[in-house]
C-alpha cells in the first residue's frame, strides 16, 4: 500500500506509477476497485479553522471525527451530517474527510441544506497524470474559473486524488425534537413529508421507515433554539394534522441517535441482501418501491432517496424501468457490482462527456473507479 | 484589456452565415444590420464594446440547437447572451461571433410544490420565476440585485449569487437539473427534479462556465417555502472596522442571519436618493435581515443587537412594516445603478474572508488615495463578498485605464488575504487577465481540458475567463 | 455611460440635455424587465436600453434616422415603466421625446404613414372633427376589410357603438362650490376624451363641487398638446399648449389646474421643460406647476369615510401615465378604498395596457397583445367594475372585457352623492 505523506509525495507516486491504483481514505466505503491501493490517510490534520468565517480546511486524510470534535469546540458543524458507512457495509477503518468528498457523502439533512458538494469551497488534487490541481478556495462565494471543486467531488476518484477540502461550516443548533406519526403507508408518509418540507418551519429532517418497530414509523425533525423548535414543532403539527396524528419527542439524546440511525441506514444493519440507493423525484417515490419488490424499503429526504434492500443479484434497475433519479448498488458481492454496475448507466450523450473528461484527466487510465 | 482580432474569414461571410441562420430561424430570429447590431455590443460592462457579426434570438431549444449546429458548421463564435445584464462583460461580443440570446425563451414549463421545483425556459427572468410560485407560498431563493432584469440563463452561466445566500446558497446550491445545447446542436439532459448525480456531477461544472460549455435553454430549479416573516434591521456604524467587527461578532455568536450587507457612506447617499429608505446618514451601514415567525424574529434579534451595540452603533433601527422592508431592499439592490447618478463606475466583486473586512477596506481606501478615484462600498458583509465600486469618468481620456490599474490591484488584494477575483459576477472580460494571479498554470490549464471536452472547437464565447495568451492554441 | 458627442454639438441646449440623460444611464438593464414591449418581442431593440443606444447613435453622429431605427422608436409606448424602474434617474421620457422630434425633421416617413399621422394630429385633438370623424368611422365599419391598412382598420375598429351627445358642461362657464368654497380650480375638460365620454368631466364637476371647489372652463381650452407631442410634432404640441396655458392663466385666483385626463397631465405637468427657452417659459412653468390629477385634489380636499356593508369589486387599472409619469399610484385606489369598495390590484399591474395615445392606431399588434394580456390579468379578478384615470385606457380596456370599465372620478362621485355611471348596467344598491 502507498501512503504518501505529503501532497508532493502523492503527485510523485501518481507519476509513477504504471498500472491501475486503488485510491482510499479511510476505507469504509468498499468495494475498493483493484489495483495497487493508494491510501490518503498519510495527509492529515486541519490547516485552518476560521469560525467567523465560517470556514475549515483539511488535508484529505483527516478523519471525520477530528473534524466533528474541533467543529464542535467552537459550537459549529459539518451541517451536511456525512454517513458513516460502516455500519451498513460491514467494513472497518476510520472514514476520511477526503473520502466524503470523493463520494459526496451527505446524510439526511441534504435536502435543507444541501449535499456535501453544497459545502465544498475548494480543493486541491492530484489528477491522473500527477498534476497538482487547486481549485475554488477558502472563502464563501467564489465563481473564479471554472467550478472543478464539484466535478471532483463525487466523481469517487475518477479524475483524480483529492489532497485537501476546505469546507463551509454552520453553527451547531441548540435543540432538536421530532414529530413522528405511525402506520403512514408509503404514500400518504412521502405526502406528509412533502407537506411537513413545504411549510416555513425548517424541517431538517423528514424520514419514513415501512418496517419499523411497531409499525410504519415516520419521523420530522426540527432544529433551532428551544423557544423556536417548540413553536415550529407545534405549529407544524397542527398544519400536518390532515396527514395524521403526530406526537413530539424531545428527549435529545434520543433525537440525535434516531438521527445517526436514519442516516447510517441502521435498519439495514445486519440484514442479507444487496443494498440500493435511488434518488428519486420524491412524488415517484411510493410507486417506484411498489415496483422495486424489495425485501425492506427506507425512505429519507422526505421521499428523495430511497434505500432498498434486495435480494443478492437482483437487477433492481430493470424493475424500477424510467423515472426521474438514479439507482447507485452500494453493496453487493464483487460480481453482482460487475455484472449490474455501481452506478446507473447514463445516456449516450453522457456517456461521452464522462468518458472525455476522465480522459483529460487521467489518460493513461490509471485511477481506477 | 484585448479581444483577439476578428476572423477575416467569417467577416467575410457574414451574408452566407446570416442567411443560413435566417432558414433555420426566420427573419424574425436573425438581426444583422449594422444599424440594429450595436445595441448588443456590450453588456452592463460598457467599458468594452464590440457589435457582433449578427444577433440570433431562437425561441425554443430546437431552434437554439439548430442555430448552434450552423455555427458550429461555419466555425463561427458563438456568445450566449440572458438578459445581458452581466457586470463582467460575460456577454461582450467580438465582431466574428454570433450572439445567441434566450430572451424570447421566458415560459415556465412545470411547476410542482409537492417535490418543491419549477422547470423554466432560461431566459426567463429571475425574480419572475419568484413571481411564478409566490402565490403558492414558495420563493427562488438566489437574489442577485440585477434579479429584476437578469435571465436564470446568465444565472447559471455565472453561478450568480445575491443578498440572501449566506443562508440559501447561491445558484449552484439551487440548480437541479437542465437541458442544455451542446456547440455541434447535440441537446442534452442532466439531472431533473431529483437530487445530486448518478455519476460525474456535470451540473455541477456547466454551472458558473460562463457560457463555454453549453447554452442552457431550460433549468429545473429548487424552490422553498417562504419564510413566516423577515425584518431587516439597520445599523450605522461610524467606522468600517466598527462594522466590521460586529459582522464577525455576530457570526461567531451562531446565530445565522439570512443576510449581511453593508454599504458605505456614498452608497448610502445615492441609494436614499432613489430608494427613500430612512437610511442613516453614516460611514458604515449593515443591513442584517432575520426570518422566521415574531417570536423567533425578536428572539434572534436580542442576540445579534446585543452584539451590534457593543461596537458603539451611531443608529440601530428595525424595519416598521413591510413596505419600509421592501424599501430598504429596494435601495441595496439598485445601489449599483443608484451610483450610476453620480459618476461611472466600475464595479469589482472580490471575496475576502470576513475576518479580513477591516484591513482590506482600510488598504481600499489608501488605493483610492494613491489613485485619486474614489471608491464606493456595498457589499455582502456576512459571505466576505465585496463590491468596491470605482468612480471614474468615461469621458476624460486615461480615466479608465487608471480605474483599470486600481481595480487590478484591489483584486490582487483580495487574493493575497485568502480570497479570489470574483464571488458572484463571473470572470468574463473584466478579470480574465488576472486569473494568472489567482492560479497556477496547471490549474488553468485543468479547467481548460474540461472546455476541451465539451466544446473541442473552442467556438462558445471563446474569449473569456482564460487569459488570451493562456487559451492561445485552443481558440480557432 | 461614455458619450462622443463635440464641444460644438454640446453648445446646442437640447443635445447637452441628451447627453446629460445618456450620461447617467449606466446600461444595467433592470428597465428591460418592465418593459412592455420588450416582454412581448424579447428584443433589446425593443427595450428602453435599446433604444437609448439607438437614440444615442442617431444624435451622436447626427444620422438621417434609419428604418430600422425608426421602427424601434416608434414601437415605444411612452408608457415611462423604465422610470420608475431606472435607479439612475435617466430621463428617458425628455430623450425619447426628442428623439422622436429629430426623426419627425430627419426623417421622410412612407406616404401611408405621413397621411395616417397628419391625420391623427389634425383630428384628434380637436373634438368637433373627432365626432365627425367616428360618426364616419361608424358607417365606415362594416367596410374595414376593404381598408388597404392594417393601421386604417384599426381606427375603424375604434370607433365606439355609440356616442354620446356633446355636453354643455364642456362650455365656458363657471361652476360654483357647494358650500363654502375652499378651491378655485380650471378644468382642462381635454380633447378626444370630451367627443368619446362626457360622464367624466360631468362627474369631476359635481364631484369637485361638491367637496367645495368652484370649477372654471375657461374660454379658449382644449388640447394640451401630449399628442402632438409624442409623435415629435413638437411646434404643433407647443401651438396648441400655449393656447391652453394663457387660458388658463386668464383664471383669477387659480388654486390649481384640474385633469382627469391622466395622459395630458403628464405633460401639461411638465409644461416647463416644454417651453424652456421659450418667451412662455415663466408662464408655463407656473402653470405647469398648478397642474394637479384630480384624484391629488380629491386627496387634498378629503373625502368622506363610507363603508359598505357588501362593498363593490372594483379592479383598479394603474394608467402609466399616473403611476410612471406622475408617480401617483397608491392615492387612487386609497380614496376608492375610502369611499366603500373593495379595490383590487391586477398582477403585472406596473405593464400598460397597450393605449398609449395614438399607439393602439399606430402599432395595432402589439398594442392588441398587451390589450389581452392586461385584460387577462384584470379578469382573473372576478371585479364587478374595471376602474382607470385615463380615458385612453378605458376604451382600450373596454374593447377586451364585457366587464365596465369607468373612471375613478365616477366612481367616487357615484359614491359621495352621484348618479350611477350610465356604463355599468347591473343594478346596485
Amino acid at each position: 500500500m502507498i501512503r504518501p505523506a505529503s501532497e508532493a509525495e502523492l503527485a510523485e507516486a501518481v507519476r509513477a506509477a504504471h498500472g491501475p491504483i486503488s485510491v482510499r481514505g479511510g476505507g469504509t466505503r468498499g468495494p475498493l476497485p483493484a489495483g495497487e491501493a493508494l491510501t490518503t490517510s498519510g495527509l492529515t490534520g486541519i490547516t485552518l479553522h476560521d469560525p467567523a468565517a465560517l470556514t475549515l480546511v483539511a488535508r484529505a486524510g483527516t478523519p471525520v471525527e477530528e473534524i466533528e470534535a474541533a467543529l464542535a469546540e467552537a459550537n459549529q458543524r459539518l451541517a451536511f451530517e456525512p454517513m458513516d458507512h460502516r455500519g451498513l457495509l460491514g467494513t472497518t477503518g476510520t472514514p476520511t474527510i477526503g473520502g466524503v468528498v470523493a463520494a459526496n457523502v451527505s446524510g439526511p439533512r441534504r435536502m435543507q441544506v444541501g449535499a456535501a458538494r453544497d459545502h465544498l469551497l475548494g480543493l486541491r488534487f492530484v489528477d491522473g497524470e500527477g498534476t497538482i490541481v487547486k481549485n475554488g478556495g477558502r472563502v464563501m462565494k467564489n465563481v473564479t474559473g471554472y467550478d472543478l471543486a464539484r466535478l471532483v467531488a463525487g466523481s469517487r476518484g475518477a479524475l483524480g486524488v483529492i489532497t485537501e477540502v476546505a469546507l463551509k461550516v454552520l453553527p451547531g443548533t441548540e435543540t432538536c425534537a421530532n414529530l413522528v406519526a405511525r402506520g403512514l403507508d408509503d404514500a400518504a408518509a412521502v405526502r406528509a413529508m412533502s407537506a411537513a418540507l413545504g411549510t416555513p418551519f425548517e424541517v431538517s429532517g423528514a424520514a419514513h421507515d415501512p418496517h419499523a418497530e411497531g409499525g410504519p414509523r415516520t419521523v420530522l425533525r426540527i432544529e433551532g433554539f428551544a423557544p423556536s423548535v417548540a413553536y415550529r414543532c407545534k405549529a407544524l403539527a397542527e398544519r400536518l394534522a390532515p396527514h395524521g396524528d403526530w406526537e413530539i419527542e424531545t428527549d435529545r439524546e434520543a433525537v440525535l441517535a434516531e438521527w445517526r440511525g436514519i442516516r447510517d441506514v441502521a435498519p439495514f444493519h445486519g440484514e442479507q441482501g444487496d443494498v440500493w440507493r435511488v434518488s428519486v423525484r420524491p412524488s415517484q417515490a411510493a410507486d417506484l418501491v411498489a415496483r422495486a419488490g424489495a425485501k425492506r424499503a427506507f425512505y429519507d429526504w422526505g421521499g428523495g432517496l430511497i434505500w432498498l434492500l434486495t435480494a443478492e443479484g437482483d437487477d433492481l434497475r430493470a424493475k424500477l424501468g424510467r423515472y426521474d433519479g438514479h439507482a447507485t448498488l452500494l453493496r453487493a458481492t464483487p460480481e453482482t457490482h460487475a455484472k449490474l454496475h455501481t452506478l446507473q448507466p447514463e445516456p449516450l450523450a453522457l456517456q461521452a462527456l464522462t468518458r472525455g473528461l476522465r480522459e483529460t484527466f487521467d489518460p493513461r487510465g490509471i485511477l481506477a473507479a | 484589456m484585448q479581444m483577439p482580432s476578428p476572423d477575416a474569414k467569417i467577416m467575410a461571410k457574414k451574408a452566407q452565415v446570416v442567411q443560413r441562420l435566417t432558414e433555420v430561424l426566420g427573419a424574425r430570429g436573425v438581426i444583422h444590420d449594422p444599424a440594429e447590431t450595436r445595441a448588443y455590443e456590450c453588456d452592463a460592462l460598457t467599458a468594452y464594446r464590440c457589435p457582433p457579426l449578427c444577433v440570433v434570438l431562437p425561441a425554443t431549444t430546437e431552434e437554439v440547437s439548430a442555430a448552434l449546429r450552423v455555427c458550429h458548421e461555419e466555425n463561427v463564435p458563438v456568445v450566449p447572451r440572458g438578459s445581458g445584464t452581466s457586470l463582467a462583460g460575460g456577454a461582450l461580443p467580438t465582431a466574428d461571433s454570433v450572439i445567441l440570446g434566450v430572451s424570447r425563451m421566458n415560459r415556465v414549463l412545470e411547476i410542482d410544490t409537492d417535490d418543491r421545483i419549477i422547470r423554466v425556459q432560461t431566459g426567463r427572468t429571475n425574480l419572475s420565476v419568484t413571481g411564478a410560485v409566490e402565490e403558492l407560498g414558495f420563493f427562488y431563493a438566489p437574489d442577485p440585485s440585477s434579479q429584476l432584469a437578469c435571465a436564470i440563463a446568465g444565472n447559471i452561466a455565472m453561478n450568480s449569487g445575491g443578498a440572501h445566500c449566506l443562508k440559501y446558497g447561491v445558484t449552484t446550491n439551487n440548480l437541479l437539473g437542465v437541458t442544455m445545447v451542446q456547440m455541434d446542436g447535440t441537446v442534452i439532459e442532466i439531472g431533473g427534479a431529483h437530487m445530486d448525480a448518478g455519476g460525474l456531477d456535470l451540473l455541477g461544472v456547466i454551472c458558473g462556465s460562463e457560457g463555454q460549455l453549453g447554452v442552457v435553454t431550460e433549468a429545473t430549479l429548487r424552490i422553498l417555502p417562504k419564510p413566516e416573516g423577515a425584518l431587516p434591521v439597520m445599523m450605522g456604524y461610524d467606522s468600517a472596522e466598527a462594522a466590521g467587527a460586529c459582522v464577525a461578532d455576530i457570526i461567531k455568536a451562531g446565530v445565522l442571519p439570512v443576510a449581511i450587507e453593508y454599504m458605505d457612506r456614498p452608497c448610502i447617499r445615492a441609494c436614499e436618493a432613489f430608494a427613500k429608505a430612512g437610511y442613516p446618514d453614516c460611514e458604515a451601514l449593515l443591513i442584517v435581515e432575520v426570518e422566521g415567525s415574531a417570536d423567533e424574529i425578536s428572539y434572534q434579534l436580542d442576540t445579534i443587537l446585543k452584539i451590534a451595540r457593543d461596537h458603539d452603533p451611531v443608529e440601530i433601527r428595525a424595519a416598521q412594516d413591510s413596505d419600509e422592508a421592501a424599501r430598504i431592499w429596494l435601495g441595496r439592490k439598485s445601489a449599483f445603478g443608484a451610483m450610476g447618478q453620480i459618476n461611472d463606475y466600475m464595479c469589482l466583486d472580490g471575496t475576502i474572508p470576513v475576518s479580513a473586512l477591516p484591513e482590506v477596506l482600510k488598504r481600499i481606501g489608501e488605493l483610492s488615495d494613491q489613485y485619486g478615484l474614489g471608491v464606493a462600498n456595498v457589499f455582502h458583509a456576512g459571505d466576505g463578498n465585496m463590491h468596491p465600486l470605482i468612480l471614474f469618468d468615461a469621458n476624460k481620456e486615461g480615466d479608465l485605464e487608471k480605474c483599470e490599474e486600481m481595480g487590478a490591484d484591489i483584486l490582487r488584494l483580495c487574493v493575497e488575504v485568502g480570497g479570489c477575483l470574483t464571488g458572484e459576477h463571473g470572470v468574463g472580460v473584466e478579470k480574465r487577465d488576472l486569473m494568472s494571479v489567482q492560479f497556477a498554470r496547471e490549474d488553468l490549464e485543468a479547467q481548460m481540458k474540461v472546455k476541451d471536452v465539451f466544446d473541442p472547437k473552442w467556438l462558445l464565447n471563446p474569449a473569456k475567463v482564460f487569459p488570451l495568451d493562456v487559451s492561445e492554441g485552443r481558440r480557432a | 455611460m461614455q458619450t462622443n458627442f463635440t464641444p460644438a454639438q454640446l453648445r446646442d441646449p437640447k443635445t447637452a440635455e441628451a447627453n446629460a440623460i445618456l450620461r447617467s444611464c449606466v446600461h444595467c438593464g433592470f428597465c428591460t424587465a418592465t418593459c412592455p414591449t420588450y416582454q412581448v418581442l424579447g428584443d433589446e431593440l425593443d427595450s428602453p436600453r435599446g433604444r437609448i443606444y439607438l437614440i444615442k447613435d442617431m444624435l451622436e453622429n447626427e444620422r438621417i434616422p434609419d428604418d430600422k431605427t425608426v421602427t424601434h422608436l416608434d414601437r415605444c409606448l411612452g408608457c415611462l415603466a423604465c422610470m420608475t424602474t431606472c435607479p439612475s434617474g435617466v430621463h428617458y421620457g425628455h430623450l425619447i421625446d426628442q428623439a422622436r422630434g429629430y426623426i419627425e425633421k430627419n426623417y421622410e416617413r412612407p406616404p401611408m404613414d405621413r397621411f395616417l399621422r397628419w391625420v391623427l394630429s389634425r383630428i384628434l385633438p380637436y373634438p368637433g372633427r373627432f365626432r365627425l370623424a367616428l360618426l364616419a368611422a361608424r358607417i365606415g365599419k362594416p367596410f374595414k376589410g376593404l381598408m388597404p391598412d392594417k393601421r386604417l382598420r384599426a381606427m375603424l375598429e375604434m370607433a365606439p357603438a355609440k356616442l354620446p351627445p356633446v355636453s354643455r358642461n364642456d362650455d365656458p362657464q363657471v361652476f360654483p362650490a357647494k358650500g363654502e368654497r375652499r378651491m378655485r380650480v380650471g378644468l382642462s375638460i381635454g380633447c378626444a376624451q370630451r367627443a368619446l365620454d362626457t360622464d367624466i368631466n360631468d362627474s369631476t364637476i359635481r364631484l369637485l363641487t361638491r367637496l367645495g371647489c368652484e370649477v372654471v372652463i375657461p374660454e379658449g381650452v382644449g388640447c394640451c398638446g401630449a399628442l402632438t407631442e409624442h409623435m415629435g410634432k413638437h411646434d404643433e404640441a407647443r401651438g396648441t399648449a400655449a393656447k391652453l396655458i394663457r387660458s388658463m392663466a386668464s383664471i383669477e385666483g387659480l388654486d390649481a389646474v384640474v385633469i382627469n385626463t391622466s395622459g395630458c397631465g403628464t405633460t401639461m405637468k411638465d409644461y416647463g421643460h416644454m417651453f424652456a427657452g421659450h418667451e412662455l417659459e415663466a408662464e408655463a412653468t407656473r402653470i405647469g406647476g398648478l397642474c394637479r390629477d384630480v384624484t391629488e385634489v380629491v386627496a387634498e380636499l378629503g373625502l368622506p369615510k363610507l363603508v359598505k356593508a357588501e362593498p363593490v369589486r372594483v379592479a383598479y387599472h394603474a394608467a402609466c401615465s399616473l403611476q410612471h409619469g406622475q408617480k401617483l399610484k397608491a392615492g387612487p385606489k386609497a380614496l376608492l378604498k375610502q369611499v366603500g369598495f373593495e379595490v383590487l390590484e391586477p398582477a403585472d399591474s406596473h405593464l400598460c395596457c397597450g393605449s398609449a395615445g395614438t399607439y393602439n392606431l399606430m402599432q395595432p399588434e402589439i398594442s392588441a397583445e398587451l390589450r389581452n394580456r392586461k385584460v387577462e390579468t384584470l379578469e382573473v379578478l372576478k371585479p364587478q367594475l374595471i376602474a382607470a384615470g385615463n380615458i385612453g385606457c378605458m376604451m382600450q380596456i373596454g374593447r377586451g372585457t364585457d366587464i365596465p370599465v369607468v373612471h375613478s372620478v365616477q366612481l367616487l362621485d357615484w359614491a359621495t352623492g352621484g348618479p350611477q355611471p350610465s356604463a355599468i348596467s347591473e343594478q346596485f344598491a
